[in-house]
């Protein structure tokens, strides 16, 4: 039997802004703005707090804070997903300030994949200097982190991130390059500090 | 600077070679080098991550359960069920609108009863 009061809507076909519209009161529309931002918050998240649990919490906060404040979201022309990753940002600001400490991203979760050589050696070394600048990359300052994260893991470009960020091209663009210099510097740090202990173990 | 490693950057991130880019720039080819190791580490380090897909369909039901205002329930609805629903709807406004205009008061003695009785 057909139904005759059911609103057949391809959400899947409709663009963001049609979708967000939708969402405000129709509960498809915004499970389908889930389905295509969902893994995307989980990632950002899962690198700013450094393992699975905490991101999965965040996450879970992040949509059901975005499902609580759409029906107020005012579209200015920026795209949905900058509202939510600022909703993102804000949360795990305030998860770091909540544990009020730092963790070491969990590398073992995808190390395994991003690895390029086979030798156990070389593996070795490979997964010490991904271990090293991921470190270098977490003492940076938190928009510096969201700028790499933006750029490397979701491959936006700096105009994208510029509407996530609050800021323009140019400043991005800067503010890359000097993040490359800082994360440059912390590496160094590293590797001396690194030197320096081996040359103790040795004397000692 | 900052043009030439941004340059470099979104060469690299879309597969393409960086050593004409270098050979042409005027920075030096060592420090542009030190960039483009930087940036393939990051390459290779940050790689997109996936929830679990049990954790990403339970907090989809959770989200999609605990909002479901009347009318998306409704709509969900079998065909039959809303039928009945509309029906029922019109059927008890009817009732109730003829119970106001033809509607018998209760007693008044059996009123007072109820008022004077002990618990």
């Amino acid at each position: 039997m057909r139904n005759p009061f059911a609103k057949r809507v391809d959400y899947q076909a409709l663009d963001e802004r049609e979708l967000v519209a939708l969402a405000k009161d129709d509960m498809e529309a915004f499970g389908e703005l889930y389905e295509r931002f969902m893994q995307k918050i989980y990632s950002y998240i899962y690198y700013r707090t450094g393992n699975a649990h905490d991101a999965e919490d965040l996450t879970a906060k992040v949509f059901f804070r975005a499902l609580s404040h759409i029906g107020a979201y005012v579209d200015k022309g920026a795209p949905f997903q900058a509202w939510l990753y600022r909703i993102a940002h804000n949360l795990v600001a305030n998860w770091h300030r909540d544990q009020g400490r730092r963790k070491i991203i969990a590398l073992d979760d995808y190390v395994a994949h991003s690895l390029k050589s086979d030798a156990p050696d070389r593996l070795t070394e490979e997964r010490e200097e991904q271990d090293q600048l991921m470190q270098a990359l977490r003492r940076l300052p938190d928009d510096r982190q969201q700028l790499i994260l933006l750029k490397f893991v979701e491959q936006m470009s700096n105009a994208e991130i510029g509407e996530i960020m609050g800021r323009t091209e140019g400043a991005i663009k800067s503010l890359y390059h000097r993040t490359l210099l800082a994360l440059r510097e912390e590496m160094e740090i590293d590797l001396t500090s690194d030197r320096n202990r081996r040359l103790d173990g040795s004397e000692g | 600077m900052q043009e030439l490693v941004d340059v470099i950057t979104t060469s690299m991130q879309s597969g393409d070679g960086v050593e004409s880019l270098i050979a042409k720039a005027d920075a030096p080819p060592d420090e542009l080098n030190e960039y483009v190791n930087i940036i393939q580490a990051l390459q290779t380090s940050l790689v997109p991550q996936e929830p679990s897909a049990d954790f990403s369909d339970r907090l989809r039901a959770d989200l999609l359960d605990r909002d479901a205002g009347l009318p998306s329930r409704f709509r969900q609805m079998p065909a039959r069920v809303q039928v009945a629903a509309v029906l029922a709807i019109f059927f008890g406004c009817v009732l109730f609108v003829l119970r106001r205009i033809f509607g018998s008061e209760p007693p008044g003695e059996i009123q007072e009863e109820a008022v004077v009785t002990p618990l």
